[in-house]
């Protein structure tokens, strides 16, 4: 190629390029697939702009990343306690109301919380509980209870099922399923009973095959686990996939009686957002119902939106541990944030409850 | 760049300079800054929503505090944990020692022709990324893999329970040997390929056996390349945290883990600080260790 042909081709490229880099963008820093593809496109559509996304697993590597200094998001949709301290941190930024008026779409029920009064940082997006998922062939066969915490903690009944339970690889969420089964609030701090709590796991921990946040799911589905402690959603998954694969079983969520876990993931703006107006055009159209059930029909996700219903499908709302009812709703909780005395302290019994033999 | 240009740059300051320049620069801006960092995190006490408190508190005192190091030294559970990343990182030295000392002599006394593809296999596993490899263990260690039902198979024959591979040690220290072994090889090869033939062939014509030549010749001789090995291997054993996070059972946490959930979870940068100086001070120990074993064994062999 000539010099001039190699010129003339640069100043091509660059034509085609520019437009691209002058889109607007929204920056999205969100969970692996938690929104529906369609859904973006829409977005995409409507707002005349292009949605990037990055992903985080969890709440501790958003709260991480964001403490060390990370900037460039608009979106975050961290969980009530990590909304916690992104408030008190002070990164965040208020919603401007007058910008979404989708908002009176939310059941009240979840709005108006106590880290949040009045919601002037955050809008309810999507939730899950942390439950009991199990194989139904094997409990069945085994005839072991799946509707209580019991079945993860109680060492007679898991004689029977020894190297075939998973539990959280997750401080908080264990020590809650501990201290519900024992009877206490799960976000009790009380020393003395985070203490029985440890008792209680480092009793059970040699019947559990591992601790395990990432892969329970894919174990589920194969065979090879078949009780878990673990979110609704992604047990909803672990089924979905079973299923495709033909397996003679399946995989059912387990409400404990006792009580369980919730948690609401909401919408926030980070003080940085290069693009607080395309922000709030993005929350209040993920409150529209049916962009909200698309994610709710896509993964299992429980929805607090009222205008969502009736696109969800009907399956869907059927799981109690999806769309609780009342009596169950009453014995959910949501976590509340630790001081970091009481984190230190936490930290340390688990370190302990893993060293135990 | 010719040997005379490179020379003549060595002899100026200003070429010194230019050379040693650029890596010393990398060095204290990705290495020394962030040790710094970290050595005054430690002395610091966590803030209320992560990161650090701030450095003059309301009532105007500074966040200065030993509390992060006195909360290790008033619990074994820190070092019980230490020791048994010691262990792990122990064992799994020692395995590769064991696996790539002859995988290396092979390939160090093959043709010329060979070695390169030889090398090449050696790093190949490199070609794809480090945690898809340890996710395919995963799959092979699975209880309805084939090789548990082979194991399992073998065990029922002698009347022994069946074993579960995956979540356990074994499978930790089975994927740390097998990421590690490349970094065994390597070193080890570059020794032995080394080796005057002839010094071998000396002491055959003086009525060596062949184990007394491996034993009094190649290997106090391949020695530096077994302590190169040895430290590229255990130290980032002693640190990791992803394969006992995929593949470990309930106990099966390690250091690593442990400092991992101190930036995480607990969100405690202090503790996680004094974790990790305490890991980088047992890591440079043992190389400077090594190091000092590895002289000494050159200087008997000069002696000798």
């Amino acid at each position: 190629m000539d010099k001039r042909a190699f010129a003339a081709s640069l100043v091509a490229l660059a034509a085609f390029a520019l437009p691209a880099a002058a889109a607007d963008k929204l920056h999205l820093y969100n969970w692996n697939n938690y929104i529906a593809p369609e859904t973006i496109k829409r977005f995409e559509a409507e707002c005349k702009c292009e949605v990037v996304q990055t992903y985080y697993s969890d709440n501790e590597e958003l709260l991480a990343k964001l403490a060390a200094g990370a900037k460039g998001y608009d979106i975050l949709v961290p969980t009530g306690n990590a909304v916690e301290a992104l408030i008190k941190g002070g990164q965040l930024q208020p919603l401007d109301k007058a910008k979404l008026p989708n908002v009176g779409n939310v059941d009240p029920a979840y709005l108006n919380t106590s880290f949040d009064p009045g919601n002037r940082f955050s809008v309810p997006y999507a939730m899950s509980t942390t439950i009991l998922g199990y194989n139904d062939a094997k409990m069945k066969e085994l005839g072991l209870p799946t509707n209580t915490w019991a079945a993860i903690f109680d060492p007679k009944l898991l004689e029977k099922v020894k190297g075939r339970v998973t539990v959280l690889d997750s401080a908080s969420e264990l020590f809650a399923a501990a201290l519900i089964h024992l009877g206490y609030s799960a976000n009790d701090t009380d020393e003395k009973r985070w203490r029985q709590a440890a008792d209680l796991i480092k009793k059970a921990k040699p019947y559990w095959a591992a601790f395990n946040a990432s892969s329970y799911i894919k174990e589920l589905t194969v065979g090879n686990i078949w009780l878990v402690h673990g979110y609704s959603n992604d047990i909803f998954q672990a089924n979905l996939d079973a299923q495709a694969a033909g397996r003679p079983f399946r995989i059912v969520q387990g409400m404990p009686k006792e009580g369980a876990v919730l948690a609401v993931d909401s919408m926030v703006i980070h003080k940085s957002a290069p693009r607080p107006d395309l922000a709030h055009k993005f929350i209040n159209f993920m409150l529209e119902g049916r962009n909200s059930a698309e994610l709710t029909n896509l993964i299992g996700s429980g929805n607090p939106n009222l205008a969502a219903a009736q696109y969800i499908k009907p399956e869907l709302k059927a799981l109690p541990a999806v769309f609780p009812p009342k009596d169950v709703a009453a014995r959910l909780e949501q976590l509340k944030e630790l001081t970091p005395a009481q984190r230190r302290l936490r930290n340390k019994l688990w370190t302990e409850i893993k060293a135990s033999r | 760049m010719t040997g005379a240009t490179l020379g003549a740059l060595r002899e100026s300051r200003w070429g010194k300079w230019a050379v040693a320049g650029p890596p010393l620069l990398y060095l204290v801006v990705f290495f020394a800054i962030p040790t710094l960092i970290m050595v005054a995190a430690s002395f610091r006490s966590p803030g209320e929503f992560g990161g650090l408190a701030p450095f003059v508190g309301d009532d105007g005192r500074l966040d200065l505090t030993l509390e992060s190091y006195v909360r290790l030294a008033e619990d074994t559970v820190y070092l019980e944990v230490f020791l048994k990343s010691v262990v792990y990182a122990l064992v799994t030295t020692l395995a590769c020692l064991v696996l790539a000392y002859p995988l290396a002599a092979l390939i160090a006394q093959s043709p010329k022709k060979y070695r390169d593809l030889m090398l090449l296999l050696v790093i190949l596993p490199f070609w794809s990324n480090f945690l898809i490899r340890v996710y395919a263990w995963m799959i092979i260690l699975g209880p309805n893999a084939a090789l548990a039902k082979a194991v399992n198979g073998v065990l029922a024959v002698f009347g022994v329970e069946p074993v579960p591979l995956l979540f356990s040690s074994f499978a930790v220290l089975v994927c740390l040997v097998y990421v590690h072994l490349p970094f065994m090889v390597l070193p080890l090869y570059a020794n032995l390929e080394k080796h005057d033939r002839a010094l071998l062939d000396a002491a055959q014509d003086l009525g060596a056996s062949a184990w007394q030549r491996f034993w009094r010749i190649t290997f106090p001789l391949s020695l530096p390349g077994v302590y190169a090995g040895a430290a590229l291997v255990f130290i980032p054993a002693l640190g990791i945290f992803a394969i006992p996070d995929i593949l470990g059972g309930p106990n099966d946490s390690l250091i690593g883990n442990l400092i991992k959930q101190q930036f995480l979870e607990t969100r405690d940068w202090p503790f996680g600080s004094v974790l990790s100086i305490v890991l980088t001070v047992a890591a440079l120990a043992l190389a400077g260790l090594a190091a000092w074993v590895g002289r000494r064994g050159a200087e008997e062999i000069a002696r000798a």
